[in-house]
């Protein structure tokens, strides 16, 4: 390994890399725009320079391979000076409208100013050079090109990740500008990530934009559960609530504004696909079941599962659960262990296709985040799924029944799923509906419990390739509704089937789950993290 | 003098009080010199009129230009609203007050406007920090204070309502400290180089509607 002087300080480095990989592991912190590790490597911007023993000038630290015996600097007078140029040049035609700028806030443009720049402008004001504000490049992003500072980010995105070559730099020189073709909008799957890589407020996201200031939003890592692939997403949300009494504003029960792509190499990248960016959207599109409802008279809801457990109980072992591959580890386990094995998750043919890709980046055919967590669980059984349960109802086979429904994220739930579901409801003698919105198909059932929904509870999905993630409650659940996997572990409380007392936490449930599931043995929430676990091939 | 302890020698004078009344013939004399400073006060309050106090709801006093009362959302020469909605005023608000909502303005040179503007009165501390953090001038405050009402709901105070109330322009503005900064125009748009997209402003867009809103009323 060769072995690399970084500011006096000798380290061994990996053969291959560049200077600025080697300083982002070791957190030296070196300033840039136009370096994003996942779309290549450009050098436009000329912030990352640094000063190389022998080389006549300073180095890009992007597009420079480390050698053995180098000695780089970083924190030179000469580097400093020349990546305060960099941010003059940068900012001389900038229109420095931050107050208007919705990245404001987040804009990298600010931070170094603020942090390695500091200069006055040597240029007019009045004397700027005038661009097209404003204008939609496709559905999700809008272009400002008076901000664009031509890192061309946005550019290599589209280049090298998508293929798909929307975004161009035109003209020459001076009159270079971002833009795309006439005829062909930026409306591909992934549109919104050329958002997340811009530094400044050139590109904006048309859904996020102007709906709230970022300085008022709290990020909270989590996984997406639009598909089986888990992407890791930061999930923004409101955390602090201004407007006093102000009537129509509910800050303070948490409104998730927007989703933004969470690096994990191993996952997604930084990537998110739009569907997936806009899935939490779907919390909104129904009405949220508030309170429990349904035939039997509604009370609290620990007194209403004392009714559902002896109930279930009088129903004489002619029960079963039906799951939801939206639901976590945690409240499918407990929901085995009530239902004694009889659980099963499928509505339609998420096994065969939970593995099947959509395209050739992220997406996969199966909507749902856990499918592969709930076929480790060993939910895939001989129940036969949703139209099995249907078929056993209906002769009487099964008599009651907990049925967990989260609706897809991402698309439409397919219709038969919701016919199923209905008949199912109909046919069942004693029904119990867990769910998050307030359904047409669910209003017969025997009682209707409000659930949490994704975002709103903490738990772990396990993904196509069997990684195990964390996705973490970010907002509160609405209403009365809580996780199901607190609504099983009352239950199982009330049967005295499990040995559990107090608070039901996700942590220890899983810590019981990984004791029990050999796919999950040796792992615990420490263990799992933000990136969460690599599958264990040998447990399988 | 003895010098203070810890600290400089205080030169404190010493009034012997007995010895200066003694010395101004503190006696019968003086007394009625007393008395007839009351009584020209009386004849002066009685005959000419001249009298501090005020005869309250008819007559207000004047506040110093400097006064923090009921904030004004100051609009632009055609009328539309000044604000751009960059919710500076809310972050700086201690007392989390305001509450925006922002919308795309037509016009892309301006970005954003307030779809909706309301300050919550009875929680407003009347710090001012508002205006000072207005980078538009858009919010300033007026010398009016009276905010009585019949409910708690009147007290939220929308965009027309801090636009234009009756009664403002007869004092004038009250707290105002970037006036200058303002009027100045260090930022003037008629001097940059014009944008060479102009767009197309839709006639019955809402920011547009503020503007007839505010003919109407006069």
């Amino acid at each position: 390994m060769p072995k690399i002087t970084i500011n006096d300080q000798i380290y061994e480095a990996e053969k291959g890399k560049t200077v600025i990989q080697v300083a982002d592991e070791l957190g030296i912190q070196i300033p840039r725009y136009c370096y994003h590790p996942d779309i290549g490597i450009e050098g436009s911007c000329r912030m990352c320079l640094v000063e190389v023993k022998g080389a006549p000038k300073l180095m890009p630290s992007c597009a420079t391979p480390i050698a053995d015996n180098m000695e780089v600097r970083t924190n030179t007078e000469r580097v400093q000076q020349a990546v305060r140029y960099a941010m003059e040049f940068l900012l001389l035609h900038h229109p420095i409208d931050c107050p208007v700028c919705d990245q404001s806030g987040e804009c990298w443009l600010q931070d170094y100013y603020m942090s390695v720049a500091g200069h006055e402008s040597r240029y007019p004001l009045g004397g700027k050079t005038r661009r097209r504000k404003a204008f939609d490049l496709g559905p999700l992003v809008k272009l400002d090109q008076e901000r664009c500072i031509l890192c061309t980010r946005c550019v290599r995105f589209t280049r090298n990740v998508t293929h798909t070559n929307e975004i161009q730099v035109f003209n020459r020189g001076h009159n270079s500008e971002i833009g795309i073709f006439k005829d062909r909008p930026l409306d591909n799957a992934y549109s919104g990530n050329v958002v997340d890589v811009c530094p400044v407020g050139a590109l904006t996201n048309s859904d996020f934009r102007f709906k709230v200031r970022v300085w008022f939003l709290k990020g909270t890592d989590s996984v997406c559960g639009g598909c089986s692939t888990g992407c890791n997403m930061r999930v923004d949300h409101s955390a602090r609530a201004t407007g006093g009494g102000v009537p129509g504003y509910t800050a303070s029960d948490g409104q998730v504004y927007r989703t933004v792509g969470r690096r994990n190499v191993d996952v997604n990248k930084s990537w998110l696909c739009d569907e997936g960016r806009l899935s939490f959207h779907t919390m909104e599109r129904w009405p949220r079941l508030q309170v429990a409802a349904g035939r039997i008279e509604p009370t609290a809801t620990q007194d209403l599962l004392m009714t559902i457990h002896e109930t279930f109980r009088s129903l004489d072992g002619a029960i079963a659960g039906l799951g939801s591959a939206t639901n976590t580890n945690e409240a499918l386990f407990l929901m085995k262990k009530y239902f004694t094995g009889r659980v099963d998750f499928r509505l339609s043919k998420e096994v065969e296709t939970y593995q099947e890709r959509q395209d050739d980046l992220l997406r996969r055919l199966d909507k749902h985040p856990n499918t592969r967590g709930a076929i480790d669980l060993g939910l895939a059984g001989d129940l036969g799924g949703l139209k099995g349960l249907r078929e056993k109802a209906e002769k009487k086979e099964i008599r009651g029944m907990w049925i967990s429904f989260h609706p897809q994220l991402v698309g439409e739930d397919p219709p038969e799923v919701i016919e199923n579901l209905r008949a199912l409801v109909n046919a069942l003698e004693f029904s119990v509906v867990s769910t998050t919105h307030e359904f047409e198909w669910a209003r017969r059932a025997s009682v209707l419990l409000p659930m949490a929904g994704w975002s709103e509870e903490t738990g772990t999905y396990t993904n196509y390739a069997g990684r195990v993630q964390m996705t973490r409650q970010a907002v509160a659940a609405s209403g009365s509704a809580e996780p199901l996997h607190a609504l099983m572990a009352t239950l199982l409380r009330l049967s005295g089937l499990s040995g559990m007392d107090g608070p039901a936490k996700p942590s220890a449930i899983f810590d019981a789950m990984a004791a029990e599931v050999p796919a999950y043995s040796g792992l615990d929430y420490e263990t799992i993290g933000l990136l969460g676990a690599a599958p264990q091939e040998a447990a399988r | 003098m003895t010098p203070v302890k810890g600290g400089y020698a205080v030169d404190v004078p010493v009034v012997n009080v007995s010895e200066m009344a003694r010395r101004d013939h503190a006696t019968v004399w003086t007394t009625l010199k007393g008395f007839s400073v009351t009584l020209r006060h009386l004849f002066q309050s009685l005959f000419n009129g001249d009298t501090p106090t005020i005869h309250y709801p008819e007559q207000t006093r004047q506040h110093s230009e400097r006064f923090r009362g009921t904030h004004i959302l100051t609009v632009r020469d055609d009328g539309s609203l000044k604000c751009v909605a960059c919710y500076m005023c809310a972050t700086i608000c201690p007392a989390e007050c305001i509450y925006i909502e922002a919308a795309q303005h037509p016009n892309p040179e301006i970005e954003k406007f307030p779809k909706r503007f309301d300050i919550d009165m009875m929680r407003c501390i009347y710090c001012g920090f508002c205006v000072d953090a207005c980078p538009e001038e858009a919010i300033i405050m007026s010398r009016e204070h009276h905010q009585a009402a019949y409910g708690r709901a009147e007290t939220i105070y929308n965009i027309e309502k801090l636009m234009a109330r009756p009664g403002i322009d007869a004092k004038g503005p009250g707290y105002r400290p970037n006036r200058e900064l303002a009027e100045a125009k260090i930022y003037d748009k008629e001097k940059q180089t014009a944008c060479p997209y102009p767009s197309v402003v839709e006639e019955r867009h809402p920011a547009v509607l503020y503007e007839s809103m505010i003919r109407k009323r006069q």
